[in-house]
């Protein structure tokens, strides 16, 4: 044991961290978004053309170029953050080839930020509007984001040197049952789903008095359409570590695993990093900051099984079995990875724990509303103008978050319906949208708040194909372990798929419903229990829609690919244009005699290229449902 | 299917590797066959009847869980690999028919390798980069806004390496595969 | 810990071993609980065949009675409206992946599925799911029995005779949802995979899945060529 105390040996890591960024800010500091969405969008490309024109103009002395995580701004991606001495730090967004020669020349050679392009600054300064200037700046309130995107993910210090790892210092000074204690005032509610109180969970393990206890991160999101646990681990990776350090501690565990998707090798890489850059740092391991807790963490790769995030199957996985979850009692807090008490908690459950812990119960309790302390995260993604991570307090409404955070449906389209949480969750119209966002609020709706993805619809979208969608997704990841799921979940697609298809009558509806609700009450697991949720929510919600699709043949968003054709009236079409022509790829589209373009039907895959392809002067290609030509009408009507 | 020569002694090599460090138990089970795939690109019957043996879990379990997990495949996968995200975001932007253009393109399904083992095309449920929709993975690099049309030139650019790896490859032909 | 507790099912007191999960308790004291995935000696239950739901005072929905633990003072009913609509639904899922040619099978007559639609009225044949289309090949290459995948209903019971009777582990689960079937090491022919022909597992299968083979007396010594 070491003599200084825990905050003695945490300051002297914290002045050297501070030491070590200052150093860095002396300079000017070009930090490219590169998170997985950011990649996406091409930022190590962007990346590279800073390197080369930052060499060109023989500034690599002056200039740091590094990549930092994901600030939440998607719809800008790929963007870079500029801080160069003397001027406040400036976000850039759409970044290209282009525009970067502009920055390096003017910005970094010159002393001209080209305001012109910048998106906005990040610090309050006299010159330029911060985000929090932007309309969403006033819902929008990051806790756990707070610091992705800014900080390096890669280098430990950044994390230090903006208080990172106080909160485990501090707790280390006073007894387990502190944590606790404050963690249970602060009525954290679980992020995973279901929002079950973390302190409780963690006290559950405590009661069950196991030699051994673990502490194990679920971080297998495997939502499709969410992405902020990934974003979280790339971005600032030690804010979810030092919550489960500080977990450990409060519950004497001495090992704990971060279970990740292998599907996010970026984050994989990332944590990995932390975890050691923790250990020579002396936060994680034997003796922790000197004392004589100790407790080391491992990654565990999933294999890529959505059921997986059900706890215990997560835990099956972990033991070298089949990801297949199991009846309960007994909970993981009484019997989990190897039979010893766990605890386990979603990625941004973890991450809000260092923070109650730096600022108190009561500061985290005055955010959000009294039931739903704190703030939800959400990857806002779909038809919604502003698509990226946003965190706002809950209690928020769906209508300002899709509205204000969002900016509203692009192309001047009208909103349909919102999709929350997943293939757990369920979609909610219009009337539904001055919900709170809270756990119990959106379960009284029929959504669930889920793991936080949030899908917005428009118009063209199909609510029969959406509810499909989702429940090939379940029936496809069903672990096949129980009845209702393994075989309801494929009778409830088989009748979907064919009302896309214009099979069925009123009776169709009924028994999909029945099946539905049997589903939901019937199965294993909260997988197969909240399968049906898509299904019995869009029934709920837009019936007519389904009725639409098998009464009249017809898709009124025009998406069910067997209820429509591709036409292209002759009235717009352009001799002079062949656009079409070359665009498809089955060869279907052929030039009449009169010199119009005219569609094969025998041929047509209804890829949507032509319609695409087609000019905007002419817009000549449209979309018919039900699949009748115009011809064909005619002559019905004779 | 047939191994061909000389891969029986790499499928070996590699299982003892990397049960060389294994624990040997059985919740070592999940990364021990990670760890082969990743050295292999696949999981042939030798390697998971090797891997049972040294685990001490009947291989029919192994066989289970291979089949059981998305991440494991019992094929080798083409040279080039290419996933195509079906998260919501992208299926809603027309991810399903970006996954049908790339069929057309290299004639073969989901979840197939092309003849020439050239190609492999698969679905992923969510690549975490839904901002960028419809999102297509190639070669382990992310590629976003992917439309039918992005998709031949997807395929053309790919098949343009392949032409060049094949004349660069001539003047050594002779010097065997490893270099 | 006392002796035993006492539950009421269907308004019969019964005394029973603290410990002991409700659904036996039930069928020892001759009270019928339709099941198939249960297994006795099983410290956590399967739960997966989802046939065995019953209403205990004071919980809200029907529970498995496989997963539920006696305590004393509890009241069970078996039949209910929602029971009896959660056990027909599974057990018509069930049926529309199970081969129903009942008079070709050798377990005709003697076939679990029958027993409790019998004892349950319920059709065997029905109309509200449409079967599930399948091509499973017949499996005999054993000497003595034979394994047909188009009448099994995935309820664990011969991997649990392979496993924990033979102590063999030449079967398994492979493949997930509804893709799940019992089968070998690489799907090889049971008499080519390393299974010893004990023929526990035919003795323990519900329904005629895994069948002796007629006229052909066979000992259950291992054909070990």
């Amino acid at each position: 044991m070491s003599s200084l105390t825990p905050k003695e040996l945490y300051n002297k890591l914290s002045q050297e961290a501070i030491s070590h960024d200052e150093a860095h800010q002396e300079k000017t500091r070009v930090m490219v978004g590169t998170a997985t969405c950011g990649v996406a969008a091409g930022a190590l490309k962007i990346k590279a053309d800073f390197i080369r024109e930052v060499e060109a103009k023989n500034l690599q002395d002056e200039v740091d170029i590094v990549e930092v995580g994901c600030i939440g701004h998607c719809y800008a991606e790929p963007l870079a953050i500029i801080a160069k001495p003397g001027h406040p730090a400036i976000c850039y967004g759409h970044l290209d080839d282009g525009l970067v020669h502009r920055l390096v020349e003017d910005f970094l050679a010159g002393d001209d930020p080209s305001y012109e392009y910048a998106m906005a600054a990040l610090e309050r300064n006299d010159v330029f509007p911060t985000f929090e200037d932007f309309p969403r700046g006033v819902y929008e309130q990051k806790l756990i984001l707070e610091q992705c995107g800014f900080i390096d993910a890669r280098d430990i210090n950044s994390y230090i040197a903006r208080d990172g790892y106080s909160a485990l210092a501090m707790a280390l000074e006073e007894k387990p049952g502190w944590i606790l204690d404050e963690v249970k005032a602060s009525n954290l509610r679980g992020r995973g789903g279901a929002g079950f109180p973390a302190g409780r969970k963690w006290e559950a393990c405590i009661r069950s008095k196991g030699e051994e206890i673990y502490v194990i991160c679920n971080a297998d999101e495997g939502d499709p359409g969410a992405f902020m646990d990934r974003s979280i681990l790339e971005s600032d990776p030690h804010l979810v570590i030092e919550g489960m350090i500080l977990c450990a501690f409060a519950v004497g565990a001495r090992k704990g695993y971060l279970y990740i998707r292998a599907e996010y090798p970026r984050a994989v890489t990332h944590v990995q990093e932390a975890i050691d850059q923790a250990r020579v740092k002396g936060l994680l391991g034997e003796s922790i900051l000197g004392t004589d807790f100790s407790f080391d963490l491992e990654i565990f790769q999933g294999s890529g099984a959505f059921v997986c995030g059900e706890a215990t199957a997560l835990v099956n996985s972990m033991e070298g079995k089949m990801g297949m979850p199991e009846s309960r009692p007994p909970r993981l807090a009484q019997k989990g990875y190897r039979g010893k008490p766990t605890v386990l908690n979603n990625v941004k459950t973890f991450a809000y724990v260092p923070l109650i812990i730096r600022k108190g119960a009561k500061w985290f309790k005055e955010i959000g509303t009294p039931e739903n302390p704190g703030t939800a995260v959400f990857s806002l993604v779909g038809k919604v103008v502003n698509t990226g991570l946003v965190e706002v307090p809950m209690g928020t409404t769906l209508r300002q978050l899709i509205y204000e955070v969002g900016d509203g449906l692009p192309n001047g389209k009208e909103f349909k319906a919102v999709q929350i949480g997943g293939p757990s969750g369920g979609c909610l119209p219009e009337t539904a949208l001055d919900v709170p966002i809270d756990f119990d609020s959106l379960q009284d709706a029929g959504a669930i708040m889920g793991s936080g993805g949030l899908v917005v619809m428009d118009e063209d979208d199909c609510m029969v194909s959406v509810a499909r969608y989702f429940l090939e997704f379940t029936q496809h990841e069903s672990c096949g372990k129980c009845t209702f799921c393994r075989l309801g979940t494929k009778h409830m697609l088989d009748i979907l798929t064919g009302i896309t298809k214009g099979e069925g009558d009123d009776e169709t509806l009924n028994l999909l419903e029945e099946l539905a609700e049997d589903v939901r009450d019937g199965s294993l697991c909260n997988l197969g229990r909240t399968a049906p949720n898509p299904v019995l929510t869009t029934l709920k919600y837009f019936r007519d829609e389904y009725k639409a699709h098998i009464l009249e043949g017809r898709c009124p968003a025009k998406v069910c690919r067997d209820l429509l054709l591709y036409y292209i009236e002759p009235p717009k079409c352009s001799k002079l244009c062949n656009v079409c022509v070359g665009s498809c790829p089955t060869e279907a589209i052929f030039t009449r005699d009169d010199g119009l373009k005219e569609i094969d039907q025998e041929k047509c895959v209804k890829c949507d290229n032509c319609l695409k392809a087609c000019p905007d002067e002419y817009n000549a290609v449209v979309k018919l449902s039900p699949p009748v030509l115009p011809s064909e009408k005619e002559r019905k009507a004779k | 299917m047939q191994l061909l020569e000389g891969e029986k002694e790499q499928i070996l090599a590699s299982v003892d590797e990397v049960l060389k460090n294994s624990s040997k138990l059985r919740e070592d089970l999940i990364p021990t066959l990670q760890k082969v795939q990743a050295k292999l690109g696949y999981l042939p019957a030798l390697a998971m009847e090797k891997i049972a043996e040294g685990l001490n879990v009947p291989a029919a379990d192994v066989y289970g869980l291979v089949t059981f997990y998305n991440q494991f495949r019992l094929n080798p996968p083409g040279k080039h690999q290419v996933k195509v995200c079906l998260g919501t975001a992208c299926y809603m932007v027309g991810g399903d028919i970006t996954l049908e253009s790339f069929e057309r393109r290299m004639e073969i399904r989901e979840g197939e390798t092309s003849l020439d083992r050239l190609y492999s095309l698969e679905r992923v449920a969510c690549v975490g980069c839904c901002t960028m929709a419809p999102v297509v993975v190639v070669d382990e690099e992310v590629e976003g806004k992917v439309t039918p049309t992005r998709v031949d030139g997807i395929m053309l650019a790919l098949q343009d390496e392949e032409k060049k790896s094949v004349t660069e490859q001539e003047p050594n032909q002779g010097r065997g595969e490893d270099s | 810990m006392s002796e035993y507790v006492t539950v009421k099912i269907d308004g019969q007191e019964i005394k029973a071993k603290p410990g002991e999960k409700l659904l036996w308790v039930a069928l020892d004291n001759d009270i019928y609980i339709p099941h198939l995935c249960g297994i006795r000696s099983e410290e956590r239950s399967n739960a997966s065949c989802r046939l065995c739901f019953v209403e205990i005072e004071g919980i809200p929905r029907p529970v498995t009675s496989c997963t539920k633990t006696v305590e004393d003072g509890m009241v069970v009913i078996t039949r209910s409206e929602r029971v009896d609509r959660l056990v027909k639904t599974a057990f018509e899922l069930i049926l529309s992946d199970h081969n129903l040619k009942c008079r070709e099978c050798p377990a005709n007559r003697n076939c679990v599925l029958q027993v409790i639609a019998k004892k349950r009225k319920i059709k065997l044949r029905h109309d509200r799911f449409k079967p599930i289309a399948r091509e499973y090949e017949l499996d005999d290459s054993p000497a003595g029995f034979a394994f047909d995948r188009s009448r099994c209903v995935l309820c664990g019971q011969c991997i649990w005779a392979d496993r924990e009777e033979a102590k063999v582990g030449a079967i398994g689960f492979t493949k997930r949802g509804i893709n799940r079937v019992v089968t070998t090491f690489k799907d090889l022919p049971l008499a080519e995979s390393i299974c010893t022909q004990c023929m526990l597992c035919v003795e323990a299968c519900p329904v005629g899945a895994l069948f002796y083979k007629k006229k052909e007396p066979h000992t259950a010594t291992a054909d070990k060529s």
